[in-house]
């Protein structure tokens, strides 16, 4: 068990940056996701903890030992890629015992980690199955049992649920943030997909173009982006954005002109800016009785999802959605007053996307 | 719907055409190879050719009469094996090597050389091994067939080694493996279909190769094809014990090919397909 820390670290292939300058300190025992869209850099990152990537600049520590030229074998660190990558000649019980063979782990100590190992994941009736004879979900947990029998300084996740299918991949999402619990090993898990994020970190590293975008608690990632980035890549459906203008002491969308009802506090600082790009979830509409209370907005499409109904709507030139209480049971084409609830809007700066606090 | 039965039909009829015509031509020498081997010395030059005849051993005898056919069985034997063994050897990290590096200008190479005429390599070879002393050397012929197999070896495993997913090998690096176990624990388990067929194929193409093996052995070391090389004479041509050594060098191979005839195919498609 270790901490990991990244300092300075770039990246480069050729002439193309993919990690300019990079800082991380991941604590003992936490599970950190990255998480980011395609190509932003989070599963070279990985990589790089791995030692599977060189370094082009800065430092990785793992624990208290600088490990930039130390080849994977002798990082210490688990692995669970995305296609599994478990040996397609061997047994199960080979592929989870073959670390601790080439380690020299006495033959008994093999044994009863690997039947510990399989006891936890429940994949002890297939132990002596090659495999191609597993189903996918059988599969991921032989790759997560090759891991934890090693008792690694680090596990390292890389997409490991995108295989899956949906029912699948939020039973597999629990087990291993239960496992995590259990263990009380330092994890990293990459993965493009924010619930995944959202449900099992500690911490979440958003990640743009390999760059850090904020890197905290999830209710603090969700609740309080740092910039418009993070906040529409956190959170699902996505969070609207309308660029709005502080005119006649009030908030005025740039296109359009609805007012916007604001908080004292946002209103404050948008005063401030003068104007600003203005993001509010789905979830922190409300729907308002009087339509001197809001913005007056037209059902554009309804998605009833049974614990509550998304509302797609046309505003200011975007396309944007709230989410009602299904008893309201809203049609398309009606006419409804939708007000930001006090408190849950977000303020961005019109030019660098930074949060205006 | 009835034009397509008949296109379909025609298609069918076409392909049983074109098969049956080069089983013909491929088989016809084969058979014609064997049936003379069989027949009394006069009648293998006859013409018209007779398909009708009293069988003999009478060129088999010839040929162990005449020539240590043992020996010269032997020593194919051994060089064959050894240049199989060589090829496989270098050819097995070469094209994982080749696979993991992403780097093919070496197996390029080797390819040209495979593909250059076999009398490019003959003078230097010769002027080489004479200088050292090597000339009729079991180890001279080894090594020039290496140039035969080592080829083979590298472009039938290159694709195998290739349809292994990336991962496999970094997930073993990442369980603490070096390279070199990486390749003995899990590439070569992996592709052993491939190294089978690449030694199989390597064998028979060293084992029927006769260019070097005429100009590089000696007496003692002369293999079967350069020595049934002696049958043809300048006067005249023993065609019946030709026939019969033939028939025996191509024994071999045939045995080989036809043993593990399904894992051949399956082999040589190996790597096409990623599964």
């Amino acid at each position: 068990m270790a901490s990991i820390s990244i300092r300075n670290l770039t990246k480069r292939y050729g002439n193309f940056t993919v990690i300019p300058d990079l800082n991380l300190e991941i604590a003992d025992h936490e599970f950190v996701v990255f998480v980011g869209p395609s190509g932003c850099g989070k599963s070279t990152l990985l990589r790089i903890i791995a030692g599977l990537e060189p370094i082009s600049g800065g430092d990785l520590y793992i624990g208290d030992k600088r490990v930039n030229g130390v080849q994977a074998a002798q990082r210490d660190i688990a692995m669970v890629f995305q296609d599994y990558a478990l040996y397609p000649h061997m047994r199960v019980y080979d592929n989870m015992s073959f670390a601790l063979e080439l380690r020299g782990t006495p033959k008994a100590e093999i044994d009863a980690r690997v039947k510990r190992a399989a006891a936890l994941l429940h994949i002890e009736p297939y132990l002596d199955r090659k495999p191609k004879e597993l189903s996918g979900g059988q599969r991921q947990r032989v790759a997560m049992g090759r891991a934890i029998v090693r008792n690694p300084k680090a596990f390292l996740f890389d997409e490991p649920l995108s295989n899956l299918d949906a029912k699948l991949r939020g039973q597999v999402r629990a087990e291993i943030k239960a496992l995590s619990q259990q263990l009380k090993t330092t994890m990293v898990f990459v993965t493009h997909d924010q619930i995944e994020a959202m449900t099992m970190a500690d911490r979440i590293v958003v990640l743009q173009s390999g760059t850090i975008q904020q890197y905290d608690t999830p209710e603090t990632v969700y609740e309080r982006p740092a910039n418009q980035f993070v906040a529409g890549f956190i959170g699902s459906p996505a969070m609207n954005f309308f660029a709005v203008e502080w005119r006649e002491e009030r908030a005025i969308l740039s296109q359009g002109g609805n007012a916007v009802p604001l908080d004292g506090e946002t209103a404050g600082r948008l005063r401030q800016a003068g104007n600003a790009v203005i993001g509010i979830r789905p979830e922190h509409f409300a729907v308002a009785a009087d339509a001197a209370d809001g913005i007056a907005i037209n059902v554009k499409l309804v998605e009833p999802l049974g614990s509550d109904t998304l509302i797609h709507f046309d505003l200011a030139g975007a396309s944007s959605i709230a989410r009602v209480d299904p008893a309201l049971r809203p049609k398309v084409g009606d006419r409804l007053t939708l007000r930001p609830q006090p408190g849950k809007t977000h303020l961005f700066d019109s030019t660098n996307g930074q949060v205006l606090r | 719907m009835n034009d397509a039965v008949n296109t379909d039909r025609w298609i069918r009829w076409l392909n049983t055409v074109q098969l049956v015509i080069a089983g013909v031509l491929i088989m016809a020498p084969t058979i014609w190879m064997v049936l003379s081997s069989f027949k009394p010395s006069f009648e293998v030059t006859a013409y018209p050719p007779t398909l009708m005849f009293s069988p003999t051993l009478e060129n088999y005898a010839e040929l162990t009469r005449t020539t240590p056919f043992l020996s010269y069985a032997l020593n194919s034997l051994i060089v064959t094996v050894g240049s199989t063994a060589l090829g496989l050897l270098f050819g097995i990290p070469a094209a994982f090597a080749v696979s993991w590096t992403r780097i093919t200008w070496p197996a390029i190479l080797t390819l040209a050389a495979r593909m250059a005429p076999g009398t490019l390599f003959l003078l230097p070879w010769y002027v080489m091994f004479r200088q050292i002393g090597m000339i009729g050397s079991y180890t001279a012929l080894i090594l020039s067939h290496a140039v035969i197999t080592l080829p083979i070896v590298i472009w039938v495993l290159l694709p195998s080694f290739d349809a292994i997913p990336r991962s496999v090998f970094e997930a073993a690096q990442v369980d603490g493996c070096s390279v070199t176990r990486i390749l003995w624990r899990i590439a070569i388990p992996l592709v052993a279909s491939g190294v089978a067929v690449s030694a199989i194929l390597a064998f028979v193409f060293s084992w029927n190769y006769f260019l070097f093996a005429l100009v590089l052995s000696n007496g003692d070391t002369k293999t079967l094809i350069a020595a049934a090389f002696n049958f043809i004479g300048e006067g005249s041509t023993q065609w019946g014990a030709l026939m019969a050594a033939a028939t025996l060098i191509a024994l071999p191979p045939l045995v080989l090919a036809a043993l593990v005839q399904r894992w051949l195919v399956s082999g040589l498609t190996l790597g096409a397909v990623k599964g």
